[in-house]
């Protein structure tokens, strides 16, 4: 059985509601999202997205850039909360 | 008919329409409208033929940026002007003259300049040629485009080569307040609708905390000014660090909020009401997008906090922290959409009441006007052979409540303008409010 990701739909939603980047095929999964332009506005509506898509529920206080600094960094975050 | 639509170069979007409601209620109190500036500190007189070059580029390419914006009707439009305006201006500082004067002098005499609205250019270009300095300043009015169209306008008037500024002139279809609404089906606008509505009047339960007492508020508006502050990088990483502690990651914004609040609280605790409400604007564009240029692609929400509430540092964080994500989770923030463009079919007048005014009284609902436009990255670039050294920005306030903080953050440091009508408001005044607010944003606990 293949295993979870989150990254597609991910990257579909910061691309096309989030974040502007001319190419995004070459935006890799450890780029820094922040540095792309990810602000608190944008992260809040990232989080109820995750929220709503993938039914988890993530704490206020792992709001880290840690955690939602990249595509890979926010997919280990949701497996962390979906398990 | 045919005559109603003579020289109509685009009409507003419901955006557009929220700001020119905004823009009238200045004006009905005799002050120039919505006027907004955008300023850059340069290291030296830049070169000027090459920004007269490129300004020339930008109207080309913009041709609302030499409209008038007319009435139609109901509707209004940037319509085709019969004369072409002068909008490049140079202001040279006179020998023996105090710079920091002349540039304080000059940039609220521009912001002041009061004109019929048909008149007025919705862009000029000011270059303030100091004795060794300089300030490049926007003025544009509001409907014409928001601070993140100025900045956009910047980054076209810097970019450096035609290829880039294809970039800035890329049709992005419909207004973006329009491409959202087309997202629901219509009884999902109505239920948005309603939701909105919903909104307002939770907020209207408190009446609004207004910092002016009653001899202020019947005194007649007569100039807006402002101050600048900076504080060092020091300051400004301790600042930030203490903001992500008490209010997160996603918090910087409501924390410079709530710390004008408390100041406000501590200025004054008789100011009457029961509960601060400050006015926020997010941005409908992708972050780091370069069109649409022109337009205003924002909506408006409001944070609410109780006088109890501002009294305790770490609950007022929580609660505004916990407001915010409420609107969110509840989606209000596309809520205020169809409201928007329903509003805009009314007159400006009622359009102002229904989105900025309290249901219950009537009175204003906003405590102050604030905007922080974040991280500003000019880094590295330099502004036609002159290096940037700082900026800030300016708005036009109606009031009440006659006072707005506009904040951004520029090469680590953090910047913080207030704009304030006089007489209403002092310079001494806002020196208070801001020793206040600084020991606010540095204090690191209850």
């Amino acid at each position: 059985m293949q295993e979870f990701s989150a990254i597609p739909r991910l990257r579909d939603f910061i691309f096309q509601e989030l974040i502007f980047v001319e190419s995004p095929d070459q935006f890799g999964n450890d780029d820094d999202l922040l540095e792309a332009g990810m602000d608190s506005m944008g992260i809040m509506r990232l989080i109820m997205f995750i929220e709503d898509e993938f039914g988890v529920t993530l704490p206020d206080t792992e709001i880290e850039p840690d955690n939602i600094g990249s595509f890979n960094a926010l997919d280990n975050w949701i497996k962390k909360h979906k398990n | 008919m045919a005559d109603k639509k003579q020289g109509i170069l685009q009409p507003l979007n419901p955006a557009d329409s929220f700001t020119l409601a905004m823009d009238e209620e200045i004006r009905k109190e005799g002050m120039p409208g919505s006027l907004c500036g955008f300023a850059l500190e340069l290291s030296n007189k830049p070169d000027v033929d090459e920004l007269q070059d490129r300004i020339n580029i930008f109207l080309e390419n913009f041709p609302v940026a030499q409209a008038s914006l007319q009435q139609r009707g109901r509707r209004f439009y940037w319509c085709q002007r019969e004369q072409q305006r002068q909008v490049f201006f140079q202001h040279p500082c006179s020998a023996g003259e105090n710079q920091t004067k002349f540039f304080q002098q000059t940039i609220e005499k521009i912001i002041n300049h009061n004109e019929p609205r048909e008149q007025q250019s919705p862009i000029e270009f000011h270059l303030l040629e100091g004795v060794n300095q300089s300030i490049f300043l926007l003025r544009w009015i509001h409907p014409f485009c928001d601070a993140r169209g100025a900045e956009l306008i910047l980054k076209f008037l810097m970019a450096e080569n035609p290829g880039q500024l294809k970039k800035f002139t890329l049709d992005s279809g419909k207004p973006l307040v329009n491409q959202q609404l087309d997202k629901y089906k219509w009884w999902q606008k109505i239920a948005l609708f309603l939701k909105a509505k919903k909104h307002i009047e939770t907020i209207d339960q408190y009446q609004s905390i207004i910092p002016l007492d009653q001899q202020q508020l019947q005194q007649k508006p007569e100039n807006l000014r402002y101050e600048i502050f900076r504080s060092s990088e020091q300051q400004t990483t301790q600042i930030g660090k203490i903001a992500r502690k008490q209010a997160g990651l996603t918090g910087a914004n409501l924390y410079y909020q709530g710390c004008l609040m408390r100041a406000l609280e501590k200025i004054n605790p008789e100011f009457p009401g029961e509960a601060y409400c400050v006015p926020y604007a997010f941005n409908l564009r992708k972050s780091k997008v370069l069109t649409p240029v022109l337009g205003n692609h924002v909506c408006a929400l409001f944070s609410q906090a109780t006088r109890e509430q501002v009294q305790n540092r770490s609950q007022l964080f929580q609660h505004l922290k916990q407001q915010n994500a409420n609107v969110i989770r509840k989606k209000m923030d596309y809520a205020f959409l169809p409201l928007m463009w329903a509003g805009s079919w009314l007159s400006l007048e009622k359009y102002g009441k229904t989105l900025r005014q309290s249901y219950k009284t009537g009175t204003e609902r906003t405590s102050f006007w604030f905007s922080d436009i974040g991280q500003m990255d000019f880094k590295g670039q330099q502004f036609f052979n002159a290096d940037i050294e700082g900026l800030f920005h300016l708005c036009q306030v109606s009031t009440p409540p006659a006072l707005a903080l506009l904040s951004c953050q520029f090469q680590g440091q953090l910047s913080l303008t207030y704009n304030f009508i006089e007489p209403q408001l002092t310079r001494d005044w806002i020196n208070q409010l801001h020793d206040y607010y600084l020991e606010e944003l540095l204090a690191a606990s209850n």
